[in-house]
């Protein structure tokens, strides 16, 4: 994207340099008719970009409603067809398991970001506010589980979640995503807890309310963007996370990134099948997404436009 | 009754000395200002009683009992800090109502709005309880965080630069109100931080000034001003500020006499606590010293100093010459009339009453050695 952003500032560039500053007014005229061909330029890239990234989004989407036949042709006439996703959710008469693996998604990924919330909230305020003898070693240590990669850990917790029992429950799948979904949760909320004046609390607590009261009536009341950006990502996170439960589950707590790969297997490659799963898959963090857009924006630009 | 008494506290944060054995007491209903310049050690002062600072030795004790143990939201004080610290999410009437409703007080609804009313009436903000704070200007949010304060009964009121982003007008109004209440019916104690020495005189009933984690005096403003204890506490108070001439002490026929470095300036100094031949400064107030013209007599009993005008500041009634003396720089204020006709380089005299001089020792920490 680079290539077709940098064009764009070279015009407007040379004007600024060559004229002294002029009258208020003139300057002011110059300075927007630069904004709006420089906006033109910026949408119009932005829009190209736009298109470029849609576009293995729209080729999974028409993937998903073309019919076996047609499965590997790329060119976009064919016939439309609702099969594959008949097929996917078992309404055909093959059977299908997809739902209760929808399911079993949904409920690890919402169990893993509310558990984290639950301790990351309370973790990350007191990594911004106290210093204390290791605080720093702690916190790269929950950083460390982001950039050592799983494969790393998955052979012992294979062999650990099958001896105490946790190998294929809903409850294990939950504990081992918060190596994925607790790091995220601290870190953010870290530094929107450090945003925050500790003088703030200090108001509180000179006004009689008790610590807990200056957390929950002042505090945490103006990070709930940095909360509502966190939970989506660390929802993602959690929801396209493969490698946990393709190797700690086999059945009852397998999500649907895994069982997308059953489609693939057998005496036949159904591509079809797995992006209109993949379709279904989409739904959820799309949905939270859109009912928590309002907070979002201001979440995920804070510190930016703090006056 | 002693409503705060602090003792000795130490603080460091990282290898910065913050507080240095820090100890004044504060009686029940007197209004206390701490004086300094940034970074003396006022707000660590103050947020360690209000508890929100942990001193790493030393105690404070509120109506005498020890407040180590207590938690800052019992301990019945109301702060104003330099930040505001107003709650972003809350409007005005929030914001000054919030001490109103903690479980400290309780306060019912009604009762509440009748003293945020009231409160914000006083402080000049009652048309802006509805707004949200980002909507106000700095000196209405200082404002806000005054009335935050000053709407509810405490123990005593700590406040930190309460006036410092005021309007030059709106501050002199405030600072009347202030004084108002301070000194009316509720004669809350308070302790109140500043660098502006106008405040503190105008305010107190009796000045700490603390300079580098140290307390150097503690005294009523007439005190502070008339026996200052070190050349800094001289120079903290006054515009234009005392004037310093460096030099020695001799003994002439049993008369202790002052003499200028370069010689130029031979003062008589009585009840100096130093021996002939030390280094010391001789400080003089601007407005302790009179400008000679030349003509009239010099009245008995002053003496008589000579120098070139050096540079002259015409502030309406008054005009602030500096004058040259030897090597020495001396600010005198005198009348428009006086200075009437000077010019740069122009040959005066000032006259000096010997009573009205402050001996110093050498440097900025150098104690009084006059009595």
């Amino acid at each position: 994207m680079g290539t077709t952003t940098e064009p764009m500032a070279e015009p407007a560039a040379p004007a600024p340099a060559k004229q002294p500053p002029g009258p208020p007014s003139t300057a002011n005229q110059r300075r927007a008719q630069r904004g709006s061909a420089a906006g033109l330029f910026g949408n119009l890239a932005l829009v190209l970009y736009f298109a470029f990234s849609l576009l293995p989004v729209l080729f999974i989407v028409l993937l998903s409603l073309k019919s076996n036949a047609q499965q590997t042709t790329t060119y976009l006439w064919f016939t439309p067809t609702l099969e594959n996703y008949q097929t996917v959710l078992g309404l055909g008469d093959g059977g299908s398991s997809y739902v209760r693996f929808f399911l079993a998604s949904l409920a690890t990924s919402t169990g893993a970001v509310l558990v984290s919330l639950l301790i990351g909230i309370p973790a990350a305020y007191a990594a911004a506010r106290y210093r204390f003898r290791g605080s720093e070693d702690l916190m790269f240590t929950l950083l460390s589980f982001r950039f050592a990669p799983e494969l790393v850990v998955i052979i012992p917790l294979g062999v650990i979640y099958q001896q105490i029992g946790l190998y294929d429950t809903i409850f294990g799948m939950i504990w081992v995503l918060q190596l994925v979904t607790m790091p995220l949760v601290v870190w953010i909320l870290r530094s929107f807890f450090q945003d925050l004046p500790a003088e703030l609390e200090e108001a509180a607590l000179l006004d009689g309310y008790t610590r807990r009261q200056a957390f929950l009536k002042i505090v945490l009341p103006l990070v709930r963007p940095g909360i509502a950006a966190v939970c989506l990502l660390a929802f993602i996170f959690a929801w396209n996370n493969f490698i946990f439960p393709f190797t700690l589950t086999s059945g009852d707590a397998q999500t649907v990134t895994v069982s997308s790969l059953a489609f693939l297997g057998g005496n036949q490659v159904r591509f079809n099948l797995v992006a209109a799963g993949a379709v279904m898959a989409v739904l959820p963090p799309l949905v939270l997404a859109l009912c928590i857009q309002r907070y979002l924006v201001r979440g995920l630009s804070f510190g930016a436009v703090k006056g | 009754m002693t409503a705060i008494d602090v003792r000795s506290l130490h603080k460091k944060f990282g290898k910065l000395v913050a507080l240095d054995d820090v100890s004044f007491t504060v009686d029940d209903g007197e209004f206390f200002c701490l004086l300094g310049p940034s970074g003396a050690g006022k707000t660590t002062t103050l947020k360690s009683i209000a508890g929100l600072v942990q001193p790493d030795s030393g105690s404070v004790s509120l109506g005498g009992q020890d407040a180590s143990d207590i938690e800052p939201n019992h301990r019945n004080l109301a702060m104003c800090f330099e930040s505001y610290a107003l709650y972003p999410q809350h409007n005005v009437f929030d914001n000054i109502a919030s001490p109103l409703r903690s479980p400290n007080l309780r306060l019912p609804d009604g009762e509440v709005r009748e003293r945020v009313g009231r409160t914000a009436d006083m402080l000049g903000v009652g048309h802006l309880l509805d707004r949200g704070v980002d909507q106000l200007s700095n000196g209405q949010r200082q404002r806000v965080a005054l009335g935050r304060v000053l709407v509810r009964p405490a123990h005593a009121y700590l406040l930190d630069e309460p006036l410092s982003h005021l309007d030059a007008k709106l501050r002199t109004s405030m600072r009347a109100e202030l004084k108002r209440i301070a000194h009316g019916d509720l004669m809350t104690t308070t302790v109140y931080v500043t660098h502006d020495y106008v405040e503190a005189l105008s305010l107190a009933d009796r000045i700490g000034v603390i300079k580098d984690g140290r307390i150097l005096q503690v005294g009523t403003p007439q005190q502070v001003w008339d026996t200052p204890e070190t050349a800094f506490v001289a120079q903290a108070f006054g515009k234009p500020r005392i004037s310093f001439v460096s030099g020695g002490l001799v003994n002439d026929n049993g008369v202790t006499r002052f003499i200028s470095s370069d010689g130029a300036i031979t003062v008589p100094v009585s009840g100096v606590d130093a021996q002939a031949g030390e280094t010391v400064q001789l400080g003089v107030r601007p407005r302790d010293l009179t400008l000679h013209t030349g003509a009239g007599e010099q009245p008995a009993g002053t003496e008589r100093l000579d120098g070139v005008v050096y540079v002259l500041e015409h502030l309406g009634r008054q005009t602030e010459v500096t004058l040259r003396i030897g090597e020495s720089l001396v600010s005198v204020v005198a009348s428009r009339r006086d200075a009437e006709g000077l010019g740069v380089d122009d040959k005066v005299s000032l006259l000096l009453d010997p009573a009205r001089v402050h001996v110093f020792g050498d440097g900025d920490d150098g104690r009084r050695l006059s009595r």
